[in-house]
């Protein structure tokens, strides 16, 4: 009886407890931990690389779409002063920056960096950026001219006709605070405003827009060109536009990925060996032939057909820092805009 | 002494575990900077959103509790008084969907009707999570009924058949003997529905424990997230009054009337073929389909998907298994509690634990950051066990209701003469009550099992660096996943869930033929 017992008990709590214990058992091998906001679909076999290429063992913690790719920075201004990140893996430059701002980063200049172009790096090394997405116009075949700026959002010919994800979040608030900061705020609320009297329809992500027009419902949309390319690939009826190409017009928003040391982060050096992975040439050719196609900030980086290099893009003149700023004074008016 | 000692403490750990978190989370939105304040709640229900969230939260709730209800109370009637072919199986087929996490049939209903524009439209919104929470929780009446009608006498019912046809005895004995388990059901159905989490979020609708966790997630805000939190902590205080003073005594001591099992099964003649078809279409359509779509779907992708999430596959298994035979020990000991001190302490402890499951995962989830992440506490915060709390603050009500329900089949003289023979508490409880109860615990392992193992809105919030689980990876994958590579995931986290789940439910119907029934 005795005995039947403590088979039981020892059933019931020692089995799934050594399971437990079998699970977090920690071998003596190096660890770095990093918080990523760049999807874990595209993100994880470059760490992987890492893990195989170093024997250092990677520790994430990803970025779920309902957390608008936003929840992995607020994690570590949580943590500040309870730092458990050694590495932050940002799918744009704001964040980022944002970090720098509230002391959360640390400055490193990786070697692996001289050759970015110094518009997508941080010029005391607080974040580098890396392996770029444009803001692209997705436009459906059925259109029969195709709009060439962002300004047909606010264009009467288009009324009702397109879409565009919450500004609330992701890199849709990026380009509206780069608007912010390249038109004033009196051009720029206007500019909101018309595209409310032109019945924008709202999306929750730039992925929905990407499937709404790619269905027919819209015409057009403002999109990363990772959307883009990905609906193109599946055979969708769309094309890709490089919006504000043109003379004088203010050229295509582009947001890169970046990556930032975390000020007290465990082990230091450990994360400046990842992050000079990540900004490496090779991981920006993976990264363009991923799914996620994105273009390469290292001049002579093989790519894929669709897309083009950084250098023959018209990029809009910005200042990431600036942006930041203004994306944190811009949020009531934006969650005013959108009703919330 | 050392019973009244080990219950403290039993409940000691519960509130540390349970209600801090949430009174921490509490205290942060109203203590700012330096002083209390109500600055967090201002213009809660000035804002228009907060409307829409409260009206989508409640039509959701409300349309899958009367739908299941609707559709569960005579389902249940027909595979467990009926003399309907196959019940046994239908019963199981039925449940299938209430096993397995909610998101899952989401994601499979979206694979399959994505296709049409219509409906893909359709399905991303309103109707489309009604659709899926009412294939995933019409089991819950379903299966309330078939249990309830085990605790009418039969003696009841065959005297109403000497002046009256079944109708009529269904009518005026049987539905009124089982209306507290139909209102349990539909209060079950309401809370779990009003705190989903999973299916709102993947179809798309805007309901609070989305918000919740948007608010924090995307913000990181606490003091937004709880005030976005506090209309949930309403309406479920409001559920928790309605079942204190409705169903509880009605409610937690169900025991089947001897000779149940031959009670006269209804007849169903010229009416069993056809309402044979209608049951199993809805078999079919709620419970194969979608899995066969899944099956279809995931073809070729499970080497990916195993080399993906193989390693949050196991973490899950053990996060699971550990965390449902903790929330064994713990409801016990919260359970017994309950059942020997049914006086205003016992009942607070019973409150506190059904309050914190009918708590968003979300909520909870938040509470746990608020209360652990501090340089002091990094023992919980930076480890498995911050995920282990989250169990055991939502999922306690379960373990101890089961263990109430099967302490009140056990003679209470079986304690007493062990006692009067000198046997000390431990020793009772180790080696007299336990074993008594073993089919009841059993029972809850599997149930905190299976709750565990589907748990997204705490773990997804909470979980440390590299200790993912699987879940989790699916949630995180579904970013510009492959809808291939999601299938198989999906099927794995079924199999991950009915093959533990089948083999303890075959284990517990092998020692007592009398279970499933």
């Amino acid at each position: 009886m005795n005995r039947d017992i403590f088979r039981s008990w020892m059933l019931l709590l020692g089995v799934p407890g050594l399971m437990m214990i079998g699970c977090e058992q920690q071998s003596s091998v190096q660890t770095v931990t990093v918080y990523v906001s760049e999807d874990q679909v595209f993100s994880e076999p470059v760490l992987r690389d890492f893990e195989r290429d170093t024997g250092i063992r990677v520790k994430a913690v990803y970025d779920t779409e309902e957390a608008k790719s936003t929840g992995a920075m607020n994690r570590l201004i949580a943590e500040k002063a309870n730092p458990q990140a050694d590495v932050y893996w940002a799918n744009e430059p704001i964040r980022a920056e944002v970090l720098k701002q509230q002391g959360i980063a640390s400055p490193y200049q990786s070697p692996n960096a001289q050759n970015i172009p110094p518009a997508f790096r941080d010029a005391q090394g607080y974040w580098t950026g890396f392996s770029a997405r444009a803001r692209v116009l997705l436009v459906n075949r059925g259109v029969k001219e195709q709009p060439a700026s962002i300004l047909a959002y606010a264009d009467p010919r288009w009324k009702g006709r397109s879409v565009i994800a919450n500004p609330l979040f992701g890199t849709t608030t990026s380009e509206i605070a780069a608007l912010f900061t390249l038109w004033g705020d009196q051009k720029a609320q206007a500019f909101m405003e018309a595209l409310k009297k032109n019945r924008v329809a709202v999306s929750t992500s730039n992925g929905e827009s990407a499937d709404f027009v790619a269905a027919g419902r819209y015409d057009f949309s403002l999109v990363d060109s990772d959307d883009a390319v990905n609906r193109m690939r599946q055979g969708k009826p769309v094309d890709m536009v490089y919006p504000d190409q043109g003379e004088g017009q203010m050229g295509t928003f582009i947001v890169p990925n970046a990556v930032v040391l975390i000020k007290g982060a465990p082990h230091p050096n450990l994360a400046k060996q990842l992050i000079d992975y990540l900004l490496s040439r090779e991981t920006e050719r993976k990264l363009a032939f991923a799914d996620c196609a994105q273009i390469p900030l290292h001049p002579g980086v093989e790519m894929p057909p669709e897309l083009k290099p950084i250098q023959s893009i018209k990029t809009m003149p910005v200042d990431y820092a600036e942006i930041a700023r203004k994306m944190l004074q811009v949020q009531p008016y934006l969650r005013e805009w959108a009703g919330l | 002494m050392a019973k009244r000692l080990t219950l403290a403490l039993a409940v000691l750990f519960f509130v540390i575990t349970g209600a801090l978190p949430v009174l921490s989370m509490l205290f942060r939105s109203i203590y700012i900077d330096g002083h209390f304040g109500l600055e967090s709640y201002r213009g809660l229900m000035s804002s228009s959103h907060q409307w829409l969230l409260m009206r989508n939260s409640l039509a959701l709730s409300s349309l899958v509790t009367l739908l299941t209800v609707a559709a569960g109370v005579p389902l249940g009637i027909l595979l467990g008084k009926t003399d309907l072919p196959y019940r046994r199986l239908l019963t199981l087929l039925f449940v299938i969907p209430l096993l397995i996490p909610a998101y899952i049939i989401a994601v499979s209903w979206s694979g399959l009707l994505g296709h049409w524009e219509t409906a893909g439209r359709w399905l991303f919104g309103l109707p489309g999570c009604v659709l899926v929470l009412f294939s995933v929780f019409l089991p819950v009446p379903m299966l309330l009924t078939m249990v309830f009608l085990r605790t009418i006498n039969p003696e009841l019912e065959q005297a109403g058949r000497l002046v009256s046809n079944w109708r009529g005895v269904l009518r005026g004995i049987t539905l009124p003997l089982i209306l507290p388990g139909i209102g349990l059901a539909a209060l079950l159905v309401f809370v779990l529905s009003f705190g989903e989490f999973g299916v709102p979020n993947f179809l798309r609708f805007a309901v609070y424990p989305v918000e919740s966790f948007t608010q924090f997630a995307a913000f990181y805000n606490f003091r937004a997230a709880t005030a976005a939190a506090l209309p949930l902590a309403a309406v479920t205080l409001i559920l928790l009054w309605l079942e204190a003073s409705w169903l509880r005594d009605k409610t937690w001591r169900v025991r089947p009337v001897a000779g149940a099992g031959r009670a006269p099964l209804i007849e169903l003649g010229s009416h069993r073929l056809w309402l044979f078809v209608v049951v199993v279409c809805g078999a079919l359509v709620f419970a194969v389909i979608p899995i066969v779509v899944l099956l279809f779907q995931s073809t070729g992708a499970y080497a990916e998907a195993f080399s993906r999430a193989g390693a949050s596959l196991l973490r899950s298994l053990a996060y699971s298994a550990f965390g449902a035979s903790l929330l064994v020990v713990l409801g016990f000991l919260i359970g017994y509690l309950v059942y020997t001190q049914p006086n205003r302490y016992g009942r607070a402890v019973d409150s506190l634990t059904f309050f914190l499951f009918a708590l968003p995962g979300t909520v909870i989830g938040i509470g746990l950051i608020s209360l652990w992440n501090t340089p002091w506490t990094n023992l919980v915060y930076a480890t498995p066990l911050i995920i282990l709390f989250g169990y055991l603050a939502k999922y306690t009500a379960l373990t101890s209701r089961i263990t109430v329900s099967q302490l009140a089949q056990i003679s209470p003289s079986m304690e007493q003469a062990a006692e009067i023979a000198g046997a000390g508490w431990f020793r009772r409880m180790l080696f007299i009550v336990a074993p008594l109860a073993w089919r009841g615990l059993l029972a809850g392992w599997l149930v905190a099992y299976i709750f565990t193992l589907r748990d997204t809105g705490i773990t997804m919030l909470v979980y440390p660096p590299g200790h993912e689980t699987l879940p989790v990876r699916i949630f995180t994958l579904m970013a510009n996943g492959t809808p291939q590579l999601i299938a198989a995931l999906c099927v794995i986290m079924i199999v991950a869930t009915l093959l533990p789940a089948g083999l303890l439910w075959s284990l517990l119907i092998r020692k007592n033929p009398g279970v499933g029934r």
